[in-house]
């Protein structure tokens, strides 16, 4: 009877290892499915982000659209723990393609997630530090000592880090809590923290009267500023780089309808059915060159930018380990896609100190 | 609005002037230069309210103490076309806001179930089915027929059934030194009876000592009442984690040593050490340890002797970030030890025989790496046994040795890549196939007193709370010299 257990066991074995070996040794062409995710969710839990022309191309089902006739699913992923679930989901192999805030994208590639990056997808994003509407608090420096909330491990955390560093003060100077975006507008409202520090999605909290706005990063520079950035899986990008290619011309088009200033209104309309208000997208980008903030190419500046958020992110030991930064960066997939779609001179390429 | 009030305050200024200017002793040629400038005025304020109405221009009031810098915001909310809102408009929100409430106060009162405190109702159903190639048979038992089984093969039962309240009886807002409570009710078929007694499986108090807001710091709680006891891995795996149908053998009573049983005691359960990947959102405590003083008598019973059992668990994690190789690689060490009343059985009369050592030692391995998973537990027991008035205690040893083998086809076992936002009620469709060996030696001193058994089994989860399993069991009983094989499907729930 001990030889029948030995067949079972011998078969789970073969089965378990065979699997995946034939998964790995079909070469295909094309994949039966491309899984793109992103670290916004909509209110309500919708899977609709905003800010970015992955978000908008996600929106209009442009993929979509672009591989029905090859028979080829593309599958959204909106994950609700943000960055972080991402660098999850890619150390367990379960995303191709994605948007990712500078810091999990760092953090992901420092600790050897074999990840492309492939283009830049929206800088200058900014940061706000709300509080209470009855709080007397008008500064940094007023907050000293006091409960902030943020979501660690996203973009938000890096910002936060640098921008109190540069007014002289460290994490010891607060007391930080760890909160999601929901969560921490409900704990301002109930006094459970004393401020909280987020993006763009807190205005339709200060509209309500909610949270009082003290805080904007909009007139820092563009290092303490947030930005995203589409990686790719590294063994999808070499084993479908065709698709690859494909996938990147339709969201530099659309990063060029996005550029359009006279696309703004019919944009932040699309960005608003993530249940944030136009308003929010009018506010958010009042004074950002919506240009620039759209610009996928990776030029001297934004290549200069996420070497400095590396370097920030290594000084205050959010990032753990070094990273090549020039051979992480792969742009031929966005030039290829600049010079199909005819667009070479539509974003100015900027030197490493913006000009 | 602010300009509002302006205006109206210099219009009403203006007025008050020019009525005091009808009242004054002035000649007429004044009084027409003053009522023109009025005039003028006036026009200006007009055509300034026109172009005010025109542009629907929004006015905000700057608040905060950068103003200069977040003027920029101000005046972006005057090119919104959207700042204002009609009569209409505001008493249709008005009348929303009070249906809504209407509503909710009205569902509050007739629809909602009510707690004191914070609450949260959950349970687990298990339905199965089972067939046995070797034929069950129990035969009466003088006139006791309720036990009898005539030759079964298949059968239809319920596994587990339980139902459970969890809660928080105080909340500390400032460092999360929360007081919690556990109440759960279970129940299983009862053999020879049609009565399934809803049995107390957790009654239990946690105070948790240190903070807990911050994933950076460690750990520490204090637990009070009946609960599972922090032994090994299995014993504490709730039923919706575990691959298996059936426990392993060591943990239940009978066969094995009863841990999987509930008992009544003081445990501090605690970690240290914790790595933190925010990058991830992952936390693994290099240190976790659980120690404390349990009744030795199992659940719902008060103590049957003044000798506490301790039980005591340590578990080292390697501290390795997320992405590596070497993430939830760990290495148990547990320890149960106390003492027993022995019992002199003469006939039908039973006495005192004074008290025996009862000791466990557990040594565990687990390494879960989606896609797969390997899980290690042995288990050496010692019972000292009453032979006679005359003869030494007998020292029964024991030694058990469970291994599971799993791996997973699917994305639920990811913690982030399952919570995502989606229109449906999506949830990843995932497979785990396993193998498992279990064996228990009854008495290493004694021949044929070994039970083995091969599992190889399917989990299928179709839902989020659900899932569907099956399980092949080569059993090979060498106490009653029987081998046979056993197929059970398992349909489990939970809410």
């Amino acid at each position: 009877m001990f030889k029948w257990s030995k067949v079972l066991f011998a078969g789970l074995l073969s089965t378990a290892t065979l699997v995946p070996a034939v998964q790995s040794f079909a070469a295909e062409a094309k994949p039966t499915v491309i899984r793109l995710a992103s670290p916004l969710v909509g209110s309500g839990s919708r899977p609709v982000g905003y800010g970015n022309f992955y978000s908008t191309t996600q929106t209009l089902g442009l993929l979509e659209k672009e591989f029905q006739k090859d028979g080829i699913k593309v599958q959204w992923n909106n994950f609700k723990g943000a960055g972080p679930a991402i660098n999850e989901s890619y150390a367990n192999g379960l995303v191709d393609i994605t948007w990712l805030g500078d810091l999990p994208a760092l953090i992901g590639k420092a600790s050897r997630l074999d990840t492309k990056l492939i283009l830049a997808g929206g800088t200058h994003d900014n940061t706000y530090l709300v509080v209470a509407p009855g709080s007397s608090a008008k500064s940094w420096a007023d907050l000293k000592g006091k409960r902030i909330g943020f979501f660690r491990g996203t973009s938000v955390h890096l910002a936060l880090n640098q921008i109190i560093k540069k007014h002289g003060l460290t994490e010891k100077d607060f007391r930080f809590v760890n909160v999601d975006g929901p969560v921490g507008y409900s704990a301002l409202a109930s006094g459970d923290l004393d401020a909280l520090f987020t993006n763009q999605s807190i205005f339709p909290v200060t509209d309500r009267g909610v949270a009082k706005l003290i805080y904007s990063s909009k007139k820092e520079p563009a290092q303490y500023q947030s930005s995203g950035y589409i990686l790719v899986n590294s063994k999808f990008e070499q084993k479908y780089p065709e698709v690859v290619q494909r996938v990147v011309n339709v969201l530099v088009k659309q990063a060029a309808w996005d550029s359009n200033p006279a696309n703004k209104t019919e944009l932040f309309k699309i960005w608003s059915k993530s249940g944030l208000s136009y308003n929010t997208f009018v506010r958010a980008n009042d004074g950002v060159d919506l240009k620039r903030h759209s610009a996928p190419i990776l030029d001297a500046f934004n290549v200069a930018v996420i070497k400095k958020k590396l370097k920030a992110g290594q000084d205050l030991k959010l990032i753990r380990g070094n990273i090549d930064v020039d051979s992480w960066i792969e742009p031929k997939y966005v030039n290829n896609a600049l010079k199909t779609l005819n667009l070479q001179n539509y974003w100015k390429p900027l030197n490493a100190n913006g000009q | 609005m602010k300009q509002y009030f302006k205006q109206g305050a210099t219009v009403l200024t203006l007025l008050s002037a020019s009525i005091g200017l009808t009242h004054a002793d002035a000649d007429v040629g004044q009084l027409q230069q003053q009522v023109s400038q009025l005039e003028q005025s006036l026009k200006q304020l007009k055509t300034q309210l026109a172009q005010i109405q025109n542009q629907n221009e929004a006015v905000t009031e700057a608040t905060t103490a950068d103003e200069a810098e977040l003027s920029a915001d101000a005046e972006t909310e005057s090119d919104d076309d959207q700042s204002f809102v009609t009569r209409a408009e505001l008493q249709g929100l008005q009348s929303d806001l009070e249906n809504y409430k209407y509503q909710v106060q009205r569902d509050r009162d007739t629809k909602t179930a009510l707690s004191t405190r914070q609450l949260l109702i959950n349970g687990v159903v298990q339905a199965k089915a089972s067939y046995i190639d070797e034929a069950q048979r129990t035969p009466p038992t003088g006139t006791n027929t309720g036990m009898a089984v005539q030759d079964r093969h298949s059968s239809f039962d319920l596994g587990a059934v339980q139902i459970g309240f969890i809660g928080n009886l105080y909340k500390d807002y400032e460092e999360g030194k929360n007081l919690d409570f556990n109440l759960r009710f279970g129940t299983s078929p009862q053999t020879g009876t049609n009565n399934s007694y809803l049995n107390l499986l957790d009654a239990q108090l946690t105070y948790h000592v240190l903070p807990t807001l911050s994933a950076d710091t460690g750990r520490l709680s204090v637990t009070l009442g009946q609960q599972l006891l922090p032994f090994g891995q299995e014993v504490q795996a709730t039923e919706d984690l575990k691959p298996t149908i059936n426990n392993a053998l060591f943990s239940l009573p009978g066969l094995g040593y009863g841990l999987a049983l509930r008992e009544v005691g003081l445990i501090v359960r605690g970690d240290a050490l914790p790595t933190v990947d925010y990058g991830y959102n992952y936390r693994s405590p290099m240190i976790s340890y659980a120690f404390g003083l349990v009744n030795g008598n199992g659940a719902n019973k008060s103590d049957d002797n003044d000798d506490k059992n301790f039980i005591g668990r340590l578990r080292y994690t390697l501290p390795a970030e997320y992405n590596s190789w070497l993430r939830e690689l760990s290495f148990g060490l547990s320890w149960y030890q106390g003492k027993s009343n022995l019992f002199e059985i003469d006939g039908t009369s039973a006495a005192f025989a004074g008290k025996g050592d009862v000791l466990r030692k557990g040594f565990d391995i687990y390494y879960n790496h989606h896609p797969f998973g390997v899980t290690y537990e042995y288990v050496q027991g010692e019972d000292d046994t009453y032979i006679s008035q005359t003869a030494q205690t007998y020292k029964r040893e024991s030694e058990s040795h469970t291994g599971t083998l799993f791996w997973n086809f699917g994305e639920q076992f990811v913690k982030g890549f399952r919570n995502q936002g989606r229109y449906d009620d999506w949830w990843p469709k995932s497979y785990q196939a396993f193998y498992r060996y279990d064996t228990i030696d009854r008495d290493k001193n004694l021949a044929d007193q070994t039970v083995d058994i091969h599992s190889l089994g399917l989990n299928a989860f179709f839902a989020e709370t659900t899932k569907f399993q099956i399980n092949l069991n080569h059993v090979n009983n060498d106490i009653t010299n029987k081998s046979y094989n056993e197929l059970v499907a398992q349909f489990q729930y939970g809410f």
